[in-house]
């Protein structure tokens, strides 16, 4: 069986600006979209659960546990994305989520450890772009930015256009190029390349500290 | 109304004769009016019957000079105008009941835009037989009784030979692969795989190209039962672009004796070399102001190999 193939995306995270808050970042965004052209096409939610190995499967050289993340995009609805840090990753159909509980003994559940990105994605023409709230509970704590696009499935051809088009609304907050693009040249790219420049993402902003709250919203 | 304005000229004559009319009706009123008073009376018979006849003489000259003048008059008012651009239909102008069926001005309205539509008819076509697009071998002017009575054979090649060519020119780039088919009679199918950028579905009659097709890799160029889709459009503006270009190379390279030659250059054609070589998605490129156009830089590729002359 093929891999699957998948436009190029570069997911990135759009820093919260000086004196707003999230909600307020995120509307100064989607308006500069807006007025360039971009047309609202729906919303998307991608989330990630943490899930480390069971001590009692630990061998006896005392091995660190994995941390294995599942997520699931709504781009692909019927799919569910299993990954280690620097690993493989495996796409499964939604039945996976069932079979994590099946497998209680072996893989648990990190306690708190649900992040989520929910937002719109607008269309500008060969681009979608996607612009989302990341959540941890109920608190906002950053802004993420994914930008694809369709016509290409190499990555390493359109990563300029990508950082041009990037740079036009994002200004100075533009992303580097991602490690997955970096990696490997004329390979074709894959949905798992973008879940694991999620999950990056997600740990990112995991380690950052919550952002402060300034004035009302 | 349209026709105000051409009568115009003529409005005073108009309304004079509207008042001889008037004048006519009383006229001949008082004569009716004389007759039904009968005779006056007066001393003798005679005197009356004299008083009476002198006074209907009157009356009958007076009726007489009424209808002398408007006879006149009307001679001035003139026909109504000529200037009817729907002569007859114009007399729909006078229905009373303009509302609801407003036929006149309707009628005057698609008058008007059939005229339009012929005059830029014939002003496009002046401009499209300077560019004659006609690909078959007989030339222009040239009267039915002259022209060669023998079909072109250039239409009509075994289809053998057309696999030669096309897996000829498939042997001559590693990027470029083609697969040829024929699910719709003889007329091929070609299948071309340029890397992993592009693909481009060409459509021929016997060796000259018909329609391309150019979508992007990761499309679906197969129909629900499997058959090459020969004709839904690419959902990337891109593509759409790269298409509109290569339907313009296709018409651009003619040459009706050798039609081989004519694919070998539409393949060779900077329009997909290019591509490959040099990615499809381009390098930053200063100077240029829009994404579209960025995305579409094809667009500055493909007209300059459109612009080369065919060299055979």
């Amino acid at each position: 069986m093929t891999s699957p193939e998948a436009s190029p995306r570069s997911v990135s995270q759009m820093p919260v600006a000086e004196g707003k808050s999230v909600q307020q970042t995120v509307e100064l965004l989607t308006r500069k979209l807006e007025m360039l052209g971009a047309e609202k096409q729906g919303t998307f939610c991608v989330d990630c659960e943490t899930y480390h190995t069971a001590a009692s499967t630990l061998g006896s050289q005392g091995q660190a546990g994995k941390l294995m993340y599942v997520m699931h995009n709504s781009e692909y609805p019927l799919s569910c994305f299993a990954l280690f840090e620097n690993g493989p990753c495996l796409i499964a159909d939604t039945n996976f989520d069932v079979l994590m509980v099946k497998l209680k003994g072996f893989f648990q559940s990190a306690k708190a450890s649900k992040i989520e990105t929910r937002g719109t994605r607008y269309q500008y023409c060969d681009f979608l772009v996607k612009v989302g709230t990341v959540t941890m509970g109920p608190s906002a704590r950053g802004i993420s930015v994914e930008v694809e696009y369709g016509p290409c499935v190499v990555a390493s051809d359109c990563w300029n256009l990508l950082l041009e088009f990037l740079q036009s609304f994002l200004g100075s907050h533009t992303p580097g190029a991602p490690a997955v693009f970096g990696n490997r040249h004329d390979a074709v790219y894959g949905p798992a390349d973008t879940m694991a420049q999620y999950m990056e993402l997600f740990n990112k902003i995991r380690k950052q500290q919550q952002v402060p709250v300034a004035g009302i919203r | 109304m349209a026709d105000v304005l051409s009568v115009g000229v003529n409005l005073e004559a108009f309304a004079q004769a509207i008042s001889a009319i008037q004048a006519l009706r009383s006229s001949v009123s008082r004569v009716f009016d004389c007759l039904k008073d009968g005779m006056r009376n007066k001393e003798t018979l005679e005197g009356r019957e004299k008083a009476f006849i002198a006074h209907f003489q009157d009356n009958l000259h007076s009726v007489n000079r009424d209808l002398n003048e408007l006879e006149r008059l009307s001679n001035l008012v003139g026909k109504p105008s000529e200037n009817h651009p729907l002569h007859n239909s114009g007399l729909l102008s006078l229905d009373p009941v303009q509302d609801k069926t407003p036929l006149y001005s309707q009628l005057l309205q698609a008058y008007k835009w059939s005229n339009k539509l012929q005059y830029h008819a014939g002003l496009a076509s002046g401009l499209l037989n300077q560019q004659s697009l006609k690909r078959s071998a007989n030339q222009m002017g040239v009267s039915a009784k002259r022209r060669p009575k023998a079909q072109p054979t250039t239409l009509v090649l075994p289809p053998q030979y057309v696999d030669d060519v096309i897996s000829r020119i498939d042997r001559m780039f590693p990027e470029m692969s083609i697969h040829l088919s024929r699910p719709n009679g003889t007329s091929a199918m070609l299948l071309v795989t340029l890397g992993k950028v592009l693909k481009v579905i060409v459509v021929m009659r016997s060796l000259f190209i018909d329609r391309t097709i150019v979508k992007g890799y990761n499309e679906n160029v197969y129909t629900e039962d499997g058959k090459l889709d020969i004709w839904s459009k690419s959902n990337y503006q891109v593509f759409q672009k790269v298409t509109d270009h290569a339907t313009t190379a296709l018409l651009h390279y003619q040459l009706p004796q050798m039609p081989d030659v004519v694919v070998r250059s539409f393949m060779m054609s900077p329009c997909w070399m290019r591509t490959v070589n040099s990615p499809l998605l381009p390098q930053t490129c200063k100077g240029t102001t829009s994404y579209r156009n960025r995305c579409l830089v094809i667009a500055v590729v493909a007209p300059v190999s459109v612009a080369a002359v065919l060299s055979p």
